[in-house]
């Protein structure tokens, strides 16, 4: 592996990555130059609505898109080598070995058939040709780590015997057997109740402190973000809208996107009179994007200049990208959008 | 699920005493008081007819006479109310104490024959049922890993052509080349019909020469039948989340198709294989008779066409029995297999 010991700039690296489906309508730009790293330890939290393209985006990092869909152009760099080029043979050694993903909905992402143990202990006899036993021994060891109570009992069992909140720590425990260096967190807490959703989040950062790995979590909740995520990235219409430290984002959103997400979100230090704000329109359909700037239809600061050409992203403050043509030009959102006549 | 096993075969009580019901009525109304064989006897005169129908108490109304073949006149009898059902007959069965009565035709037990048969009916089914799934599962794969594509186009046209073809032609088709053309031609041959060869058979080579053409045919049946449904089976459950989680932890395209979704996609597969199983004595009817293979649907067959009254009769009960008694254990079976199916 000479390509490994090249130094690199970032654990993964994902540079102007573009994934396509091809459909009956046309090609489907699902993920239009999205570019973003992680670093050990790290945390980033992608933001955006359904069909924002985030899932896509850490999908075609995994390669485990549904044909037709695949990886138009772009690179996924993995300490410094490129995924995007690798052949299955050589993904299957870094697949659940070196990343691994945390599924949505734990009730449908175990297999009804075997034993939870037994799915938890697979990637150690795939990737470490572990005994069953052993592979078992070490589940039942990751079940503890996570807080599953009665670790042994609860590793025989199959997964419909175990409760959400139960199911989505044995899958962060299939996760992390293998000690990963990326773990990708899909939704983790979106199929989960409020106070279980509670859990898992500080599990993840726990693991994320304590094995050092770098983690994206994708999530449309924005609360999500504020509390795990140091870095943020928000994502529209298969483009990355808005990045930067999710603290400044918060603060001084640069992207109008961004600042409607923030205001359509009730806070419990915000003056309680303060009307929430819905964000206008639909998201937009894949095949036929609006022109210019994809956002302009909902956007209450829209200039003339967004209808027809589209922003790069370029930097709006010190740590902070927007593609944004009005804050490029230098206003600020906090202000609030100007009255429309 | 042993509440499970009684319930259902409490609900089991009626449906045989409808099925037996059906039967008797459709071979009463097709039979009547027909007796084989008496009609065609010149030394009997009308009145020996008359006293033998009686005597077998076929001039009481029809469903006095079902309740005689199910034996609770003598029952009547046994606990002193015999007079109720109006007198003595002669037909001797007694379904619920598990006789089946003799043959009209020559006299022999019902369940003599039955049993005589068996073990024929048995070897061609399961032969043919073994074959089918186990050709019918790699086959169904292969089509849903390479849908849309040349293999899964060429396996698709060959089942729907195993339903389309009737099973009758294709028996005389498979007779007529390798029994009829490469007897012809020189070449080895297959037997047309039995199960063994009459003079010097019943050896190993000489039952597997006779059973090779009626099991294919009847394979290539459930083969079409059981292919569709593996194939769109794993094609559903290839696009689950669980498959997507397999691929996420690295293994290998063959361990998540044969690890992972095989055994989803084929749970469903024990219903359909296990409604077949009271083939395995009820018997494949036509393939029986155009084989001439000594099976119970060859019976069935034949003895119907003489108006063999208990024959059928008995046939149909033990058929219908083990109808209940193979779904039973079919749905038992898929909790084996699945193990979220649980019965209580």
């Amino acid at each position: 592996m000479t390509e490994s010991d090249r130094t690199y700039d970032h654990l993964l690296e994902v540079r102007d990555l573009h994934t396509e489906f091809p459909t009956r309508g046309g090609r489907v730009h699902a993920v239009d130059g999205v570019s973003f790293h992680v670093d050990p330890g790290e945390t980033l939290g992608i933001v955006g609505e359904s069909g924002s393209g985030k899932s896509v985006t850490v999908l075609s990092v995994m390669r485990l898109l549904q044909p037709p869909g695949r990886i138009a152009s772009g690179h996924v760099l993995y300490r410094g080598r490129d995924l995007a080029s690798l052949d299955n043979a050589e993904m299957e050694e870094i697949r659940g070995a070196d990343i691994a993903m945390i599924f949505q909905d734990p009730m449908t992402s175990f297999n009804p058939v075997f034993r939870s143990g037994w799915q938890v202990g697979e990637p150690l006899r795939i990737h470490r040709g572990l005994h069953p036993k052993e592979a078992l021994k070490e589940a039942v060891g990751m079940f503890v780590k996570v807080g599953i109570p009665e670790p042994e009992k609860r590793a025989v069992q199959y997964p419909h015997e175990m409760s959400g909140g139960m199911r989505q720590r044995a899958m962060i425990a299939m996760g992390l057997t293998t000690a990963p260096s990326v773990l990708i967190a899909d939704e983790p807490t979106t199929a989960l109740d409020v106070t279980i959703q509670a859990q898992i989040l500080e599990l993840l950062q726990q693991v994320s402190r304590e094995f050092g790995t770098a983690t994206i979590l994708i999530t449309h909740n924005l609360g999500v973000v504020a509390g795990m995520c140091q870095r943020m990235m928000v994502m529209y219409a298969g483009r990355v809208v808005e990045e930067g430290p999710t603290d400044e984002v918060f603060a001084h959103p640069t992207h109008p996107y961004t600042w409607s997400l923030l205001r359509s979100m009730p806070r419990l230090d915000s003056d309680s009179t303060e009307p929430l704000l819905a964000i206008q329109g639909l998201p937009p359909d894949l095949t036929a994007l609006p022109s210019g700037c994809a956002f302009h239809p909902r956007c209450p600061f829209r200039e003339e200049r967004c209808v027809q050409e589209t922003p790069a992203l370029l930097p709006v403050r010190e740590r902070q990208r927007a593609a944004c043509w009005v804050t490029q030009s230098g206003r600020d959102l906090t202000a609030g959008p100007p009255p429309r006549g | 699920m042993v509440g499970y096993v009684a319930r259902r075969l409490i609900m089991a009580i009626p449906v045989l005493f409808g099925v037996t019901l059906i039967t008797f009525l459709l071979m009463h109304f097709t039979a009547g008081s027909y007796v084989p064989g008496l009609q065609l006897d010149p030394n009997l005169k009308p009145s020996d007819i008359a006293r033998i129908r009686s005597n077998l108490g076929l001039d009481r109304p029809v469903l006095v006479q079902y309740l005689d073949w199910l034996g609770i006149g003598a029952i009547l009898q046994q606990v002193g109310l015999g007079g109720l059902l109006g007198g003595g007959h002669n037909i001797d069965t007694g379904i619920l104490e598990g006789n089946f009565g003799r043959s009209l035709i020559d006299g022999t037990p019902v369940l003599t024959a039955v049993l005589e048969r068996l073990p024929n009916t048995i070897e061609l089914t399961a032969t043919a049922i073994v074959l089918g799934a186990a050709v019918s599962i790699p086959v169904g794969v292969v089509s849903a890993l390479r849908r849309g594509g040349r293999l899964d186009q060429g396996l698709t046209a060959i089942s729907v052509a195993g339903f389309a073809v009737p099973q009758f032609w294709l028996g005389l088709m498979l007779i007529l080349l390798f029994s009829v053309t490469f007897h012809a031609w020189h070449l080895p041959w297959l037997p047309s019909s039995g199960a063994t060869s009459p003079i010097g058979g019943g050896g190993l080579l000489d039952r597997l020469e006779h059973l090779v053409m009626p099991a294919v045919v009847l394979a290539f049946f459930y083969l079409s039948n059981w292919s569709r449904f593996v194939r769109s089976s794993m094609v559903e459950t290839l696009s689950q989340d669980f498959v997507r989680t397999a691929r996420s932890k690295g293994m290998t395209e063959r361990r998540t198709v044969y690890v992972h979704a095989l055994r989803n996609a084929i749970a469903p597969l024990v219903t359909l294989v296990g409604l077949e199983l009271p083939g395995l004595v009820s018997g494949a009817l036509i393939i029986e008779v155009v084989f001439g293979w000594p099976g119970i649907g060859l019976l069935a067959f034949q003895r119907a066409l003489q108006f063999d009254f208990t024959t059928v009769m008995g046939i149909t009960t033990f058929a219908a029995v083990l109808v209940v008694a193979g779904n039973l254990l079919a749905d038992m079976l898929y909790a084996v297999v699945d193990p979220r199916v649980r019965y209580a």
